[in-house]
């Protein structure tokens, strides 16, 4: 891997501030420790029983990681600020809010594993929620994984650290109040993380916009370079090409279409699982709403926050050409232009970032492994104290096997585009296909997953690799993705039976969905179970 | 039809209305100005803050759209919510899933 170190000094007092910092977090996940322990439901969802801004906080400060100014930087400084549009797919959570979220709240699910069996019935909800539990276990754990190789990136261009320390060392801080308290520690954690996160990326930000000449030097200085395109979120290269250098209409408009009506699914986007853990956590169907939606407005916001200074960072460096070495660029605004005794903050601030995405992940890989593997098929008597105790010993063991993942992990930025929406691809339409519509069941969306898992490796990376395949732009990629899989789940769902029609009505009733589930509503209507529909758009 | 509506009863609001759409269309359009928005004002450009004060604005005209209805769903689902909960742990029970 590419490494770039800075040459950074920390005086006394920068680590004055980064020792309080590390501590004042621990502390502030360690003491809800009785309170962790209680329960299945306390160690993994906090009783159910969080105001909206709570779990809002912590969407915000879990996908607020150490590797997101790095992609989201590097993106910036690669498309100008019309890069804002990769991550834009967190606008999901706008339309989520009011649909799925609210759907998925009144499930009551603890974890999507639990909701596939509750959507659907059979063998076939079964295998679903055993592969999705499996999956989420390793998912999380790639994730750590991959914030954690992150971190020690950031140690190298900082200390010169060798990489494992990064790596490990502060991901280890983190796991002491996830195993001690679980998601009462996660959660109070993210609080503190998420203020202290957004202050640091605030700060940092506006300082490297002054270093680079101010607002109005910088938009001097980027007409002075030829480069005043830049600064145009809207400056696309056409309408549509097959070039994979340029940015086009078609895939601002595609991520667009995805940020929307992906609203209406569960499970289109990875961050759906974190997002999931927060719903339930939340007191009422209300708080979960609003905890949603919140949560994705200060997700985006921040990334406007960060295009900015990288506009400043491209400014004052305008020439790199290795990815390496400019998805660190708001990393260096802070280290090479904040005054002697700031770096500390910044460098805690980091640290804040890190710690509330890995123990968020922790407990939620901790939580598949417990509730939809242990609980659900190895011992579904277990005692509370036994599940707690169960759940501890699946955040060490999802540490352990992060550790030795993020040890292999080389760039950033190509990873999590191909990780975060275009693996997705595939079973975007499935996933709200599961939501909207009686008919689909779990046979179809089981064959969409393992439909996508192998096209999406296929198409994208391996077939081009090989040269059997041209190599095609991300809106491409993703139309064809969908296309591909939908010859298989498409059969599938009109070859297969659909599900038990009790366990539909039940789950009807409780989650009333949107939709296209007519037959259902009426026969739930036929029970007496609901109040025939008078004016409703159902 | 009202859009700022204030008293639904708990069936009423179970149901999918025109209010769901408008506040999912309103909240997508204040992401979508703030995003911008954001970049904007921090240029000092006057686009952005236009386009921040609008994404301000559509988000307090989305809360009274919608919060009415959630409070009145909220209400009466919690109030069901642990009966819901103890019958869920049954349903998904791995050795129940067929009746026995």
């Amino acid at each position: 891997m590419e490494q770039v170190h800075s040459g950074v000094e920390f005086t006394a007092l920068d680590w004055v501030w980064t020792i309080l910092f590390v501590l004042l977090m621990i502390v502030c996940g360690v003491i809800f420790y009785r309170l962790g322990k209680r329960s299945e439901s306390d160690f993994f969802l906090a009783g159910r029983g969080l105001p909206w801004w709570l779990p809002a906080t912590s969407v915000y400060a879990t996908h607020t990681a150490t590797d997101t100014p790095m992609w989201i930087g590097g993106a910036i400084y690669h498309w100008g600020v019309r890069g804002i549009w990769f991550p834009f797919f967190a606008a999901w959570t706008a339309v989520s809010a009011f649909v799925s979220t609210r759907i998925f709240r009144r499930s009551l699910a603890m974890s999507q594993a639990e909701w596939q069996s509750l959507r659907y019935s059979g063998l076939g909800a079964e295998l679903l929620r055993g592969w999705l539990a499996g999956w989420q276990t390793f998912m999380n754990m790639f994730v750590i994984a991959w914030v954690s190789a992150a971190m020690g990136k950031i140690c190298v261009y900082l200390f010169d650290w060798p990489n494992w320390v990064g790596v490990i060392l502060f991901t280890s801080v983190c796991a002491v109040y996830v195993l001690v308290a679980g998601y009462w520690g996660v959660i109070m954690a993210d609080f503190q993380q998420g203020i202290i996160s957004f202050i640091v990326i605030t700060l940092v930000s506006v300082w490297g916009v002054v270093a680079a000449g101010g607002p109005s030097g910088i938009v001097e200085k980027l007409e002075t370079l030829g480069q005043s395109w830049r600064m145009n979120p809207f400056h696309f290269d056409g309408f549509w090409g097959l070039d994979t250098n340029c940015f086009y209409t078609l895939d601002f408009l595609t991520l667009l279409i995805m940020a929307t009506v992906g609203g209406l699914g569960m499970g289109n986007f990875i961050d759906w699982y974190p997002e999931a853990q927060r719903i339930q956590s939340a007191r009422s169907v209300r708080d979960a709403s609003y905890a949603i939606w919140a949560g994705g407005f200060l997700s985006l916001l921040r990334n406007s926050v960060w295009a900015v200074a990288i506009l400043g960072f491209f400014v004052l460096y305008p020439n790199i050409q290795s990815e390496a070495e400019y998805e660190m660029g708001w990393f260096r605004l802070g280290f090479e232009h904040l005054p002697a005794g700031m770096v500390g903050v910044f460098f805690a601030g980091i640290i804040a970032i890190h710690l509330s995405t890995v123990s968020t992940h922790l407990n939620l890989g901790a939580l598949y492994a417990t509730r939809d593997l242990y609980h659900h098929y190895v011992n579904p008597e277990a005692s509370q104290a036994k599940l707690v105790r169960v759940g501890r010993w699946n955040t060490v063991f999802l540490l352990a096997g992060a550790f030795l993942l993020g040890l292999t992990m080389q760039s950033i930025t190509s990873w999590l585009i191909f990780a975060l929406w275009l693996q997705a691809a595939g079973i975007w339409i499935p996933s709200i296909l599961q939501v909207v519509w009686w008919r689909f069941n779990s046979w179809a969306y089981l064959s969409s997953w393992i439909a996508n898992l192998l096209m999406s490796w296929l198409v994208v990376w391996v077939l081009p690799e090989l040269g059997l395949f041209p190599e095609l732009p991300n809106w491409v990629n993703f139309w064809l993705l969908a296309f591909l899989v939908s010859l298989v789940y498409v059969p599938v769902t009109f070859l297969t039976k659909s599900d038990d029609l009790d366990h539909l009505v039940r789950y009807y009733v409780m989650s009333r969905p949107l939709g296209f589930w007519g037959p259902i509503r009426q026969e739930a209507e036929r029970r007496g179970l609901i109040a025939a529909q008078e004016g409703g758009t159902n | 039809m009202n859009l700022f509506r204030k008293n639904w009863t708990p069936s009423e609001a179970d149901e999918w209305t025109v209010h769901d759409l408008v506040a999912s269309i309103l909240g997508v359009l204040a992401f979508f100005l703030g995003t911008i928005g954001v970049i904007g004002a921090f240029l000092f450009q006057l686009w952005g803050f236009v386009c921040l004060v609008v994404a301000g604005a559509l988000t307090i005209l989305m809360y009274r759209v919608i919060d009415p209805k959630l409070r009145a769903m909220s209400e009466a689902f919690e109030e069901k919510q642990q009966e819901y909960l103890d019958d869920l742990e049954r349903t998904v029970r791995w050795e129940s899933r067929d009746g026995h």
